[in-house]
């Protein structure tokens, strides 16, 4: 009952914040332009423009880049036993951007659609979610594994530095925009696909609840409990590196929300049911980046400000407090 | 039940022969063995974590190996050694994830899940540990909401792990006195590992040890039923190095 009501005020709170966003930006921009660029679309009207292309589809990016995140975050925490587990610190992220690079800097056409973009983030993140998995099975110490993926994230920064070196101008251009992270990047006619692919593997997280329960006992405990451990471990790197590639494919490497999140979900909510955990970590992983880009965009009149460096300013302090309260 | 047919427990190489025919429902064995004898790698056994190096196991007339992790999760109910350190987890929820083979992929609870968490929380007498968090609990209390939640598995046979090892000697009676009676009125097999001999002098309680070294490297140890009476500081030799 009490959780319940936590989660409305957590909707109220969304919705609230959904609105604020919508209207947040340097242009004044009413209800009835919102209404009119959707239903009466007029290519030659600046406000539908700004309304249509690029107001709702950062809206949807940032629900969904959040949402997603969070999620990838949850599900990793659980899966290493970690409260610090995320995609970012883990490499995960890294992966996909390393990929990325390489899609960019190869100068093949093919890998520079969009299509091409995701599907190596995609592929990046999965790879080196794998590698990962196969690492933890020897790590017994929870600090260890977070120094294998910062490892991880420095071999392919290196990597990825020395590609640098070899591309040409425009390809260097590209890739150092796509790494600051942006909420911006995303056109209207990309929302689909990655509205499609987002609610596919959420989705499927929520069918893992049971087994995420199970596996936060320890791994002996979820299998005497009948756990399928090898399928469930390969279904979380599936889901989440799903999430950190596309996010990061679209919105460049996010850091944070994954791992302050879900810590700030269970100081809310106070419990282990996983239900609860992937609802809460999607609801106020969008609150979270709709906070942060609200914030770029007051402050864009000033200067501009990457969302990255909002979500670290705001995540970074949270994430030393969670530390200092658990191990100190 | 579970039936031994010339099994030798091991993992890559051989640890020590089992020699025991059967292991029955309604009675609690006590199984003793120094640091390293096997007694860990039995129990995963058990549970198909690992497969015998020789021989077959039968759980109730069928071949353990061939269980599905579900089937198993039916039959066999494990408390380990270690509580897990989990925060903002609630007794009752704690308790509840026995019932984890029972339920959908959501983990919805029914009315009888809840019904039967509630009965095995008033069984063990826990009612006022319910609403707190796991990790308010003292060991003894640990130890009883480990069991309560072996218990909502409704599984015919618990397997615990060195259930004594963190509790001061009256909590070691108690655990060893619920479980004894457990498995007389619930007609469960339970067996445990131990080093606390003292706890497991009674009577009723079926004793078994893995040898410690042979005088031969080549003769493997083996596990035996122990029949002798307590105290057995003769046999101390035997099982202990």
């Amino acid at each position: 009952m009490q959780s319940r009501l936590k989660f409305l005020g957590v909707i109220v709170l969304l919705i609230g914040l959904i609105v604020l966003h919508l209207f947040a930006g340097s242009t004044n921009v009413t209800i009835d332009d919102f209404y009119q660029s959707l239903v009466n679309f007029e290519p030659s009207n600046t406000t539908h423009i700004i309304a249509r292309d690029l107001r709702i589809p950062r809206l949807l990016i940032t629900l969904i880049a959040g949402g997603g995140l969070a999620i990838a975050g949850i599900l990793m925490q659980t899966l290493f036993r970690n409260p610090l587990a995320e995609p970012h610190i883990l490499g995960v992220s890294s992966g996909a951007s390393l990929f990325v690079a390489l899609s960019i800097m190869s100068g093949w056409f093919v890998f520079q659609t969009d299509y091409g973009i995701i599907a190596s983030a995609l592929l990046g993140a999965f790879a080196f979610g794998i590698i990962l998995l196969s690492i933890a099975k020897f790590v017994r110490l929870q600090s260890s594994l977070l120094l294998v993926g910062i490892m991880i994230g420095s071999f392919s920064a290196a990597f990825i530095s020395i590609l640098q070196t070899w591309s040409e101008a425009n390809q260097l251009k590209a890739y150092t925009l796509w790494s600051m992270g942006s909420l911006q990047q995303v056109s209207l006619n990309q929302i689909p696909i990655i509205t499609i692919l987002f609610l596919l593997v959420v989705g499927l997280s929520f069918f893992l609840v049971k087994s995420l329960n199970a596996i936060v006992l320890g791994s002996a405990n979820a299998a005497a409990l009948g756990v399928q451990l090898k399928h469930v471990r390969m279904l979380i790197i599936l889901i989440s590196s799903t999430l950190t590639g596309l996010i990061t494919a679209f919105c460049g490497p996010i850091a944070f929300i994954g791992m302050a999140v879900p810590n700030l979900v269970k100081l809310i909510f106070k419990t282990q049911d996983h239900k609860t955990l992937l609802l809460g970590s999607l609801f106020i992983g969008a609150i979270f980046l709709l906070i942060c880009d609200i914030v770029v965009q007051l402050l864009a009149q000033h200067l501009l400000v990457p969302i990255n460096a909002i979500t670290a300013i705001i995540g970074a302090p949270f994430i030393i407090y969670i530390i200092l309260k658990r191990w100190s | 039940m579970i039936t031994f047919n010339q099994v030798i427990i091991g993992h890559e190489k051989p640890l020590f022969e089992v020699k025991l025919n059967q292991l029955e429902s309604g009675k609690v064995y006590a199984l003793i063995g120094s640091n390293g004898s096997g007694k860990s790698t039995f129990i995963q056994t058990l549970f198909n974590e690992i497969v015998p190096v020789k021989g077959e196991i039968y759980l109730n007339q069928k071949e353990l190996k061939l269980y599905s992790k579900r089937e198993l999760a039916l039959n066999l109910a494990f408390v380990p050694a270690r509580f897990p350190e989990v925060e903002f987890m609630k007794v009752k929820d704690f308790i509840g994830l026995g019932r984890t083979p029972y339920l959908n992929a959501f983990g919805t609870k029914t009315e009888k899940d809840l019904e039967i968490i509630e009965h095995f929380i008033q069984l063990l007498d826990i009612q006022h540990l319910a609403d707190k968090f796991t990790t308010e609990l003292s060991d003894g209390e640990r130890q009883l909401c480990a069991i309560a939640k072996a218990l909502t598995q409704e599984t015919p046979i618990i397997l615990l792990d060195e259930p004594t090892a963190f509790l001061d000697y009256k909590n070691k009676q108690r655990i060893i006195d619920i479980l004894e009676q457990l498995a007389n009125e619930l007609n469960l097999l339970i067996l445990f590992s131990t080093h606390d001999l003292s706890s497991i002098a009674k009577q009723t309680i079926q004793k078994i040890g893995i040898e410690a070294n042979t005088q031969s490297n080549e003769i493997l140890p083996k596990m035996l039923p122990i029949n002798e009476q307590f105290p057995f500081d003769n046999l101390l030799d035997k099982f202990y190095k």
